[in-house]
């Protein structure tokens, strides 16, 4: 492995990239490739990582989010030492004549070269457009060098859950949320679909009347789920008081290890959401409806962060409610 | 006490859609099972729609509840192209699904229907909305409206909608008389004319091209266009609905709606809001803005044809007077090109042409935008200099926006070549765009009737028409004056040749 990177080298092989790849296209009686971006995507993962897997998902992403994607594997401990290697990732949609390309750039980087990320990514992302980081490597949130990272960025994606302390970790999101820090939370991300099912049952103006009703919020968790347990939480018990209707919320653990519940109760009002296996299953007054709920992939998370590149004031408020509710609740 | 859903995050979520029942006339054509069922099946895969949703269809035909569910999932499995069969979801989506039997000219069929809406609400919550859809004979719409306004139906707890499908009338005296018909039972504001073009991403993302940029805009007028030209081109004949198509022919069927709705987008002024009537008002503006034709003017401005038999590919096609149900020395337009003067500051001497046809070479629909070549030719020993910049949105089918513009070739002189920048839609956000009818009848649930036509735009449409529709009919063209699979008449290419222009090929 090489002990530096140019970010020059690194432009010069994208350029040759596309040129031979139009060349390829041409000869082969195509009408050339289109380039496609709408931000750079930079994605920090551990070496250890299924690079595969991982390739597979940033790919996935790329037809809805066109990206420069610059995918960061940290070696760990070592002598100083960087190298990278650039692809493209091209598709021909479904019935057009015409490939479609993104650029994607492999930097692997030992903890003692992290210092010299930012000099080598800044320069290397797209001019104009967003640069989101998406940060799936928890031991590099810890390090200094993260610090310089995500003043670079636009958004930075985290997975608090993952987190080997989530509760510290969620006080140092809402800490940088304050300091203006554009933030995605793949664990607040995994409620989307929770928390459209609950809003569903309120869109009805019968159960909308009952809200001020609900007295009572119970969570529940198992396994891995405390972070999205302490968001819904939070996030319900905010948005009843933004009606001012105040609700005693009750966050406990389960013994399932991957279970996640919630029910609103009060007089005459039950509302509970429940997961069991790949359904959503909402019952309001004892009666039961489901709905497809698979369990979301990373590639389903991503897909959603990325379309929101400005901030979630909803989240944002709810993170601040949940790093609260992190410390008194034992896990 | 809060009524309002405290847990909207406007965000994240999907737009938020009200319960509803959608009561469907004609639930037994083919509209509905080709288009609306399987748009609202996909609504409802993409949990659109919210749970107090309920569909009620209606025609002639006795059918239990079951066996219109059994025959909307024949329809479902075969007409959903894009979208996977997913059993619980259909599930879900078929415990609302409803019929009533009856003729819409019989009374009892509106009592009927007033008790199972009633039944429904009671069952699943509608809130007491109701979106009416007329998919039948256009000959229906008038009783349908009259007997739900008989019935006290059309009006009642919740909203109540009525979505119209084309044709509004075949003139304007007619269109009116529709309307004065439909308005007896409900508002204008009620009233959805719904034209599928205006569903299509691409026609939506004309206003978000034009007045999201600053750029384009302050070329977007007389000073810097050359002409515009609007293409609707179909390379398919009439397919058996040859009864139907020779009493609206071309220019009744594509430009009186569809082609105009588009020219009035291309070329609106910018609305102050995007609200529903805001952009309405502007887009009737313009319509009002179009100069209808002296019978002279018809004469140099339009061009009528009608396809005869051809071989394309080696393979025979019949011309339209061929075609079964047609009668044999049929007058009708098959192919229509106009040449439309907008009468405003903006527009001004700038000629809009606009063709549309079946049989033509290809499928394609498209709006170009011919920007005025450069004041001085420098370059004038290369032949390619005189190409001129044309900005292309195409609408289908594959949409996206191309601008062409002179490039230097590489290499040591100065010789330029016109290349091509394309914004493809479906590759360059590769997620899937909604059909148009996903679009539209979400919008109607919602009530945003910002893509749907109201009556002054309707009127304004057929006022420019029913000149070209007079003075074809009583000079009558000889016809056939196309073979299928070409580009239409000589005498549409001569129309260009007097200003100077020429048809795009797209």
């Amino acid at each position: 492995m090489g002990t530096t990177i140019a970010p020059e080298k690194i432009l010069n092989e994208l350029s040759d990239l596309w040129r031979d790849s139009a060349k390829q296209e041409l000869s082969e009686g195509g009408t050339g490739v289109l380039r496609a971006c709408s931000m750079t995507l930079l994605v920090l993962a551990e070496a250890g990582e299924d690079t595969q897997d991982l390739g597979e998902t940033i790919a996935a992403l790329m037809p809805e989010h066109p990206a420069r994607a610059i995918l960061v594997r940290l070696s760990g401990a070592g002598e100083r030492s960087m190298a990278e290697r650039v692809y493209s990732q091209c598709w021909m949609p479904f019935g057009q004549r015409r490939q479609i390309c993104c650029e994607q750039v492999e930097i692997t980087a030992s903890d003692a070269a992290l210092d010299d990320l930012q000099s080598v990514i800044l320069p290397l992302t797209v001019a104009d457009l967003p640069l989101i980081v998406w940060c799936r490597s928890q031991r590099l949130i810890a390090m200094p060098a993260f610090r310089a990272i995500v003043q670079m960025a636009d958004k930075v994606v985290i997975h608090s859950a993952a987190s080997p302390d989530p509760a510290a970790l969620l006080e140092r999101a809402h800490n940088a949320a304050g300091r203006g820090v554009m933030l995605g939370d793949l664990s607040w991300t995994i409620l989307t679909r929770w928390r459209e099912m609950l809003s569903q049952v309120f869109e009805n103006r019968q159960n909308a009347a009952q809200v001020a009703k609900v007295t009572k919020i119970d969570v529940e968790w198992g396994g891995s789920r405390y972070v999205p347990a302490l968001y819904l939480g939070a996030w319900i018990r905010d948005s009843l008081a933004a009606v001012g209707v105040n609700a005693q919320l009750q966050i406990s653990r389960t013994a399932d290890d991957d279970h996640l519940g919630v029910e609103l109760t009060g007089q005459g009002i039950t509302v509970k959401l429940a997961r069991e296996k790949d359904r959503m299953v909402v019952t309001l007054n004892g009666s039961s409806q489901c709905t497809n709920l698979r369990e979301p992939t990373d590639y389903m998370l991503m897909r959603e962060e990325l379309g929101i590149v400005r901030h979630d004031p909803v989240f944002e408020r709810t993170l601040a409610s949940a790093s609260q509710l992190a410390h008194p609740i034992q896990q | 006490m809060p009524i309002e859903n405290p847990f909207q995050d406007p965000l994240r979520f999907e737009r938020r859609v009200p319960e509803c029942a959608v009561v469907i006339f004609g639930a037994n054509g083919d509209l509905t099972k080709r288009k609306l069922l399987p748009a609202l099946y996909r609504l409802a895969y993409d949990r659109r729609l919210s749970a107090g949703f309920a569909v009620v269809g209606i025609s002639r035909t006795p059918m239990s509840d079951e066996a219109f569910r059994e025959k909307m999932l024949e329809a479902v499995k075969q007409f959903s192209e894009d979208t996977d069969f997913d059993e619980s979801v259909w599930a879900g989506f078929a415990a609302g699904l409803h019929y009533v039997a009856g003729d819409i000219g019989d009374a009892a069929l509106y009592q009927n229907l007033a008790t199972k809406l009633e039944q429904i609400e009671s069952e699943r919550h509608t809130g007491g909305n109701v979106l009416f859809y007329l998919s039948t004979q256009p000959s229906q719409y008038a009783r349908a409206a009259q007997g739900l306004g008989a019935a006290g139906v059309s009006k009642g707890k919740g909203w109540r909608r009525l979505v119209v499908e084309k044709p509004f009338g075949h003139d304007l005296a007619s269109a009116r008389e529709l309307s004065d018909r439909l308005h007896e039972s409900f508002d204008e504001s009620e009233v959805y004319r719904i034209d599928h073009y205006l569903g299509k991403e691409t026609v939506q993302n004309i206003l978000a091209f034009r007045f999201g940029n600053g750029i384009f805009e302050p070329l977007w007028n007389r000073r810097y266009v050359n002409h515009v030209q609007i293409t609707g081109a179909e390379s398919i004949g009439v397919e058996g609905r040859g009864a139907y198509y020779q009493e609206a022919g071309a220019l009744d069927d594509m430009i009186q709606n569809h082609l105009l709705q588009v020219m009035a987008t291309i070329a609106m002024e910018p609305s102050a809001t995007f609200r529903a009537n805001s952009v309405r008002d502007e887009r009737s503006k313009l319509l009002r803005s179009i100069r209808p034709m002296t019978p002279d003017e018809v004469r140099v401005n339009t061009v009528p044809g009608q396809y005869g038999p051809a071989s394309i590919g080696g393979k025979d096609v019949p011309g339209f007077r061929q075609e079964s149900g047609v009668d044999p020395k049929s007058q009708t337009n098959t192919y229509a090109a106009v040449t439309l003067s907008v009468d405003n500051w903006r527009w001004a001497g700038v000629p809009f042409y606009i063709r549309t046809g079946k049989r033509l070479a290809k499928r394609v629909t498209e709006i170009s935008i011919q920007f005025n070549e450069a004041p001085l030719h420098i370059f004038d020993h290369d032949g390619a200099a005189n190409t001129p910049n044309l900005l292309i949105v195409r609408i289908q089918p594959e949409e996206g926006i191309s601008l062409k513009f002179l490039s230097k070739r590489p290499g040591s002189g100065m010789m330029l070549r016109p290349v091509s920048m394309d914004f493809n839609y479906g590759s360059s956000f590769g997620e899937r765009s909604p059909s148009a009818y996903e679009t539209l009848l979400l919008d109607a649930i919602v009530g945003d009737a910002t893509l749907y036509t109201r009556q002054d735009m309707v009127e304004a449409s057929w006022s420019v028409v029913e000149p070209i529709q007079n003075y074809w009919r009583e000079n009558p063209t000889e016809f056939p004056n196309y073979p299928a699979g070409t580009w239409g008449p000589a005498a549409a290419d001569a129309m260009l040749a007097r200003r100077g222009h020429v048809w795009r090929k797209p």
